[in-house]
């Protein structure tokens, strides 16, 4: 079934979703950052372009390799070729991309190589998924000091519902699963969330929350949204009036 | 003046350029992917009918600017933050010397800020004193992510940033607007970082530090610093128009600035000629927040707190006495020209 191997439109797209922006935290796909696929048997290549030409260089060199390895990593794919189209640095980066440099040796004026920067935007990400899974708890009427008591274990997920257990398995809640699933994927990815019987959810610093310190690290949480989704609906806005694709919100 | 719940509103604009970006002008490929940035920007929020041209958008005229901002613009007074990028453009994007002339011309209209860059040295230190001297400015604008010599930006908390900043209170300069915002060319290290404000802050509470475009994308990092220190604010430049484009975001974002950074550290600002203030004015105006941001953030937008905003919290900066202000804008050239003396109060009796 040689046939079956190879890449398709489908394949490929679901591969593609899996990569976010960093800043945004919110997948190339859903933001219409893809302007061309092109399948040709077992190559591939995919063209990006961004809402300004103006894209951080790290942010749009994350995105570029960040399609290339998912690709690569397609059964039946034996090519695949990222072009960033209409940035600033796209020589640079479609060289670095393909040939498989490091950051630090496509860029030569960098100081480092570009995973402290993963590592912050990540962490924010992180925290502004927390925000929406404890509001799913809280608004369930999971109180504060039952939430920073949650460890991995607890909580079980299907397809429609998070099934959260509390006082010893005496008592189950269900709620929504999206925001819990999220969560969990950036949880997992970050280290953060990797055993049974690590703590769910942690302070910007991965810290243990203290129940009297709840409120505030929600609040920090809420503004690490606000930042990402604010900063999309600019990033939207632009994308509309520079590419005409039409955004969200 | 802007009228608003039956009361008239005095409005500073605390963020406006007179800028030339003109084919002839620009001298390295990035001048011209800035200026169409820029217009990216402007096309992004801009209602459809106060779309500018590109052609008109590179280079106004003075006369323009003047009608957009106070005939037409709801705008009694403006601050210029120039910037030079003088790797990009000849003469520089917005020179402290194009913005000369009109402050000159209605003194009691514009607030004119200078700025420096410590890669400059003692050269540029006599620079600040020369623009002291001339233009007895009270706050500067600094492009931390500017190019110059190989070097892609420097940092506020350097030590050639606080021998700046030394000058500055030195000498009576006390607003330092930072731009923290949209990307120039951050690499991995980034020029656009807000950290650098905080340490800044701490060090020299005697100047007051203005984070424009309230650190965007890394707001959150503002809003942060912004709670911990009292001599930072917040300028609303790029965050305003979204009143008009994207109403309920612009209210989270809002509810946030005013539970972590207040309502007394918030400046209102066009960002001129990214955008005209007249929608803008009117679009924060006549925001509010949702029953649900306001339970959400406890904190309302009320008429006096937008009032703060769009004008006061400028005025404190800068020493603008507004009833003083509103006596001398009556008598001014451009009331007469425009005809707008009647809101700036009656004549006093002869």
């Amino acid at each position: 079934m040689a046939t079956s191997a190879r890449p398709t439109r489908a394949t490929v797209t679901e591969r593609l979703d899996r990569v976010d922006d960093p800043e945004l935290d919110e997948s190339i796909v859903e933001l219409d950052y893809i302007h061309d696929l092109a399948i040709d048997e077992s190559s591939v290549t995919v063209e990006l372009v961004l809402p300004t030409a103006w894209c951080s260089p790290a942010f749009a060199w994350m995105m570029a390799t960040g399609a290339r390895d998912e690709i690569e990593d397609l059964s039946g794919v034996e090519e695949c070729t990222v072009r960033l189209e209409d940035h600033m640095h796209e020589d640079e980066i479609n060289r670095g991309v393909n040939e498989g440099l490091a950051f630090e040796d496509a860029f030569p004026d960098a100081e480092d190589g570009i995973a402290d920067v993963r590592r912050t935007l990540d962490e924010k990400a992180r925290m502004g998924r927390q925000y929406r899974a404890v509001e799913a708890l809280t608004d369930a009427g999971i109180d504060p000091e039952q939430v920073v008591e949650l460890r991995r274990a607890d909580v079980s997920l299907d397809d429609e519902q998070a099934l959260v257990s509390l006082a010893d398995g005496g008592l189950v809640v269900p709620v929504p699963a999206e925001p819990m699933a999220e969560y969990l994927r950036k949880a997992t990815a970050v280290g953060l969330v990797t055993d049974s019987t690590d703590r769910l959810f942690a302070t910007p610093d991965g810290e243990t929350i203290p129940t009297a310190e709840f409120e505030p690290v929600q609040r920090r949480a809420r503004l690490a949204k606000t930042n990402a989704t604010g900063q999309g609906s600019v990033c939207s806005a632009l994308n509309e009036a520079r590419n005409g694709v039409q955004g969200a919100d | 003046m802007y009228r608003h719940d039956g009361e008239d509103v005095f409005v500073i604009d605390s963020h406006i350029h007179h800028w030339d970006a003109s084919e002839e002008n620009i001298i390295h490929e990035g001048g011209e992917q800035f200026i169409q940035c820029f217009y990216d920007y402007h096309s992004a929020f801009t209602p459809e009918e106060r779309l500018w041209d590109m052609d008109e958008y590179r280079k106004y005229s003075a006369d323009r600017m003047i009608e957009d901002l106070f005939r037409d613009g709801h705008a009694d007074m403006g601050i210029f933050q120039p910037t030079y990028l003088s790797e990009f453009y000849e003469d520089g994007f917005n020179t402290i010397e194009d913005n000369a002339h009109l402050t000159e011309e209605y003194p009691e209209r514009f607030v004119l800020n200078g700025r420096f860059d410590p890669r400059e040295g003692e050269a540029g230190l006599e620079e600040l004193e020369r623009q002291k001297d001339e233009h007895d400015i009270q706050g500067v604008k600094l492009y931390t992510a500017e190019w110059k010599d190989g070097s892609k930006g420097w940092r506020l908390d350097s030590e050639e940033s606080f021998e700046y900043l030394e000058k500055c209170a030195e000498l009576g300069i006390t607003n330092i607007h930072a731009h923290k915002g949209p990307t120039i060319r951050p690499l991995n290290r980034d020029a656009f970082d807000v950290a650098d404000v905080d340490d800044a802050a701490t060090s020299f509470p005697e100047l007051n530090f203005i984070v424009e475009h309230v650190g965007f994308p890394r707001f959150d990092d503002f809003a942060h610093i912004g709670a911990q220190e009292t001599n930072v604010y917040g300028g609303l430049a790029v965050v305003a128009p979204m009143a008009h484009a994207r109403p309920r975001k612009f209210g989270e974002i809002m509810g946030e600035l005013l539970f972590w950074v207040g309502e007394d550290n918030l400046l209102f600002g066009s960002d001129y000629a990214l955008w005209e203030p007249e929608w803008v004015v009117e679009a924060v105006m006549e925001a509010e927040l949702t029953q649900d941001q306001r339970d959400e953030f406890g904190v309302e937008l009320t008429h006096d707190v937008k009032k703060k905003i769009i004008g006061e919290n400028a005025a404190e900066l800068y020493d603008i006495d507004i009833e003083e202000r509103k006596a001398k804008l009556r008598d001014d050239e451009l009331s007469d020209e425009f005809d707008m003396a009647d809101q700036y109060g009656e004549a006093a009796a002869d």
